[in-house]
């Protein structure tokens, strides 16, 4: 293992402080198994701020709006941010949106999968066999040259849009508008107090922005160095922490029946992870990081954001969203539309060298 | 931003006298009460939660009755009166699973909540004025342990598979998570 310089503690501390957070969160009154859920939470942000009718999935989460503005103010205060973008704009946005066609038909993020598995859903696992495919796949992708394209820095504040974007969400988070959607039912009726939800993002979103911290990007450096790689161990601190955390609050239940926000559809949580793991090689991160990328000042990060909730509001608004009973039809379908979309970016994108 | 030339100052100028209507704006709004007469999903969501409440009560009174009474069969033909009237409505559904229940159809009892929470979920949310945990939890009880050991035996049953499903997707939903 050697010896870990700063940056690998931090990174520790960041894992660590996710499996707690994630754990703690669900205790104090977020779904079960979804303390920690930036899939889930853009839905039910989308559904608060009217972008679909689902009455059970509308709640404005103060974790999201930390998580962004976490990551601001870190960057600001470490000297970090920076206006950068212009790297395919418009595939990173729909690659943001199918981002979350993939979660939401497996039902939930790659931060709720681990959470998932450390509850003792073993569900979880075709998800998880499904993400490390996805991301070997797009490590392949970007060995044979495929590339999105780095952000350039950019004059002009491009990546203050979006932080200025949830500072206006933090400030409908206290004023509570009438136009804002509040579930009184369903999961977006289950939340923890809103200052300790808000506190605990804010908290990880810095955390993650000084450590780097990425669920695909510790996949992706355990596929590519082994154990040598420090987000590797971040990512085993975080399953270690929830692991201990859930059975210490009584919310591990070992089986593959009877879990919360899970369904028995092996194959399509496979392929929805795939996805999610593929795209997330291709735009550098998973849905979280690109949450915490944007709040550095990354229009590129912004815009997947911004597919995001744009994706979030297609899963609930044309149901294709998986439930309890499984996946439905045009869930299906999204996924692979999904699919074709990476697979045609990736020979659009590709770097072919001419010999 | 450090204004230069003459052209920037304007639009700082402009900025800030934007930025001070926006301010006004709201603040005089907020004081009159204007905003109010504006959308409110939220108290409009409630009024039609009571109204649905209140039409299911008086609605349903006559089977409530009959199921008090013990009459689930004619519990079960006053509901089949009451679907020809509201097809596809999920109340009658969950009625419809806790006469079947007491009769002893548990897969068909079964595949009746599953029908009716698949429409509504609120008759597994805790706190919920519509909530039905304790017909779907004795539902999961029995199912599981009678269903599951009938389905083991006969593999090959698919009527059994499937209603050994329907209880593994009740159990799902008490479960909780993000629905």
């Amino acid at each position: 293992m050697g010896r870990f310089d700063r940056h690998g503690w931090l990174i520790l501390l960041a894992g660590a402080a996710l499996g707690l957070a994630g754990v703690m969160l669900a205790a104090w009154g977020n779904p079960e198994n979804s303390g920690i859920c930036v899939s889930c939470f853009i839905e039910n942000s989308a559904g608060a701020l009217g972008l679909h009718g689902n009455e059970r999935m509308q709640y404005l989460r103060p974790e999201l709006v930390g998580f962004l503005l976490g990551g601001t103010l870190s960057a600001a205060l470490f000297r970090e941010f920076r206006s950068r973008g212009g790297s395919a704009p418009l595939p990173r946005f729909v690659s943001g949106l199918f981002l979350i066609v993939g979660c939401a038909v497996f039902i939930g993020c790659p931060i709720k999968l681990v959470l998932r598995l450390t509850a003792g859903d073993w569900t979880a696992v075709a998800g998880l066999v499904g993400l490390v495919g996805g991301v070997w796949v797009g490590l392949r992708c970007l060995a044979a040259g495929v590339h999105f394209g780095s952000g350039r820095r950019q004059s002009g504040g491009s990546g203050l849009w979006l932080p200025a974007l949830f500072l206006l969400f933090l400030g409908l988070l206290f004023w509570q508008p009438t136009f804002l959607a509040l579930s009184a039912s369903g999961s977006g009726a289950q939340h923890a107090p809103m200052l300790i939800s808000l506190g605990v993002g804010l908290g990880l979103g810095g955390l993650a922005q000084r450590s780097r911290f990425c669920i695909t990007g510790s996949l992706r450096d355990l596929l590519l160095m082994g154990r040598r790689a420090p987000l590797v161990w971040g990512l085993a601190a975080f399953f270690l922490v929830a692991l201990v955390a859930n059975l210490g609050t009584g919310q591990f239940h070992s089986g593959y029946y009877g879990q919360p926000g899970s369904h028995l559809d092996a194959l399509w949580s496979g392929l929805g992870m795939l996805l999610v793991g593929w795209v997330s090689v291709l735009i550098g991160g998973c849905p979280f990081r690109q949450l915490i990328k944007a709040g550095e000042g990354d229009a590129d990060a912004g815009l997947a954001v911004l597919g995001m909730f744009a994706g979030g509001a297609l899963v609930q608004a044309w149901g294709l969203a998986a439930t309890a009973a499984g996946v439905p039809l045009f869930g299906k379908v999204a996924v692979l539309c999904g699919l074709v979309f990476v697979l045609v970016s990736c020979l659009l994108f590709r770097e072919r060298s001419s010999t | 931003m450090i204004p230069g030339d003459r052209f920037d100052r304007v639009l700082v100028v402009l900025l800030l006298a934007v930025l001070l209507s926006l301010g006004g704006l709201l603040a005089t709004q907020a004081r009159s009460g204007a905003g109010a007469v504006t959308i409110d999903r939220n108290l409009e969501r409630d009024l039609a939660a009571r109204a649905r409440l209140a039409f299911f009560e008086q609605t349903y009174a006559p089977v409530l009755s009959l199921q008090a009474a013990g009459n689930d069969q004619q519990a079960l033909m006053k509901l089949e009166e009451l679907g020809r009237r509201y097809p596809g409505e999920a109340h009658g559904d969950i009625l419809r699973a806790a006469s079947l229940l007491r009769l002893g159809a548990l897969p068909e009892a079964v595949a009746a909540a599953v029908r009716a929470v698949r429409r509504n979920g609120d008759y597994v949310d805790r706190d919920s004025p519509f909530s039905q945990r304790p017909v779907i939890e004795q539902l999961v009880d029995e199912g599981l342990s009678s269903l599951a050991e009938k389905a083991r035996l006969a593999p090959g049953n698919a009527t059994l598979g499937e209603a050994l499903k329907n209880v593994y997707y009740l159990q799902s939903r008490l479960a909780g998570g993000c629905e």
